[in-house]
């Protein structure tokens, strides 16, 4: 099919769409005019029952639960899917061996660039582990939290170099880093099954609102959100940067 | 003025569907997907706003005050993450079919031949 032909269709085709999407748009509630219950619900209901402040943590890892171990393992599917995908098609054993890049040229890092990642990686840290921990009280979670740790580790890679960042981000450390972050969610939805309870039901002694152990299984289950995005996400910079060295060659 | 949330939402569906269409290279059409993918945040976040409302999270202020709707930020929060992801698998897709290819314009593939 041409260019021409399909561009043709594609105004034809959104032309029809147009009506359809105008007409759904305008069954939905004005702007600003949230009728509700279910949202206000949670928050009326959210520092009550569950010793919780953030409602947004409070739907992800209890009233939804469910809902998340399913997007977890989205992440987890397409982790594995990439690892495969590039791991695969180059061959285990030379993804496995840090030592063969020991030397891998410093090319093209200014000084300014390694300073501000060696500035900025440790503070980074520990900025994201905060945000991991204070899901339940201030805005964050594990999603969250876990994505800035991995930036914390890739500015690890622009401060310290490859061979050191090869270190950090060890493949076999990042697979069962993962395994472990999935695992958490997992199992601590089981544990309630032992007493009696549902799955992931929040049976756990919730402790005092506002400190870091409120919540019951949130703040564990959230841990294990954290623990496998970051390991996740590691993983798939891992195996991105190897194929810049498998095409490019390593320079040593 | 209360529906430019709305229609934000729907440009960005369709421009990025316009976007996936006219691509002539499977990078550019994994970036409009990634547009199309924020069509669905705008409107999510549009549906659960309250006016003058503030944030689900009572750290300072006492339950009761008015916020917006948790539910549909928990499900954009989860999707961001998980949609980043998921556009690493797509763009390592395109990768591989650089690699075995030698190209990644969708109009220069031709069938297989064993």
């Amino acid at each position: 099919m041409s260019r021409h032909i399909r561009s043709v269709a594609f105004v034809v085709m959104a032309l029809i769409l147009v009506p359809f999407i105008v007409a759904g748009l305008s069954g939905l509630p004005a702007f600003g005019n949230y009728p509700g219950p279910y949202g206000d619900i949670i928050n009326a209901i959210g520092t009550p029952v569950r010793h919780i402040t953030n409602m947004v943590t409070g739907v992800n890892y209890d009233f939804r639960g469910l809902d998340t171990l399913g997007e977890e393992f989205i992440l987890f599917a397409s982790v594995t899917g990439i690892v495969m995908l590039l791991r695969g098609a180059r061959g285990e054993a030379k993804s496995a061996d840090a030592l063969r890049i020991e030397h891998r040229r410093r090319e093209g890092r200014s000084e300014a660039v390694m300073g501000a990642g060696r500035l900025l990686a440790p503070i980074t840290l520990l900025y994201g582990i905060y945000v991991v921990l204070h899901a339940q009280i201030t805005p964050g979670g594990g999603f969250q939290g876990g994505v800035i740790v991995f930036g914390a580790v890739l500015l690890a890679y622009l401060g310290e170099g490859y061979s050191v960042w090869r270190h950090v981000a060890h493949s076999t450390v990042l697979d069962l880093t993962e395994a472990l972050g999935a695992g958490i969610y997992v199992i601590g939805g089981l544990i309630p099954m032992f007493f009696g309870a549902r799955y992931l039901q929040n049976i756990l002694p919730l402790g005092e609102t506002k400190t870091i152990t409120s919540g019951g299984l949130i703040p564990i289950i959230n841990f294990g959100v954290g623990l496998a995005v970051a390991a996740g996400f590691l993983s798939i910079a891992l195996e991105l940067l190897e194929e810049t060295r498998a095409t490019g060659g390593d320079g040593s | 003025m209360s529906i430019f949330p709305y229609l934000a939402a729907a440009w960005l569906f369709l421009i990025g569907l316009y976007g996936v269409v006219t691509s002539r290279d499977y990078v550019y059409l994994i970036g409009c997907l990634t547009v199309i993918q924020s069509a669905t945040y705008v409107l999510l976040l549009a549906v659960g706003y309250k006016l003058g409302a503030g944030a689900p999270i009572f750290a300072d202020h006492p339950p009761g005050t008015p916020a917006v709707d948790p539910v549909v930020q928990a499900l954009v929060l989860t999707d961001i993450v998980v949609g980043a992801a998921v556009t690493a698998l797509l763009l390592s897709l395109a990768l591989q079919l650089q690699k075995h290819r030698g190209t990644i314009d969708p109009d220069e593939l031709k069938p297989t031949q064993d």
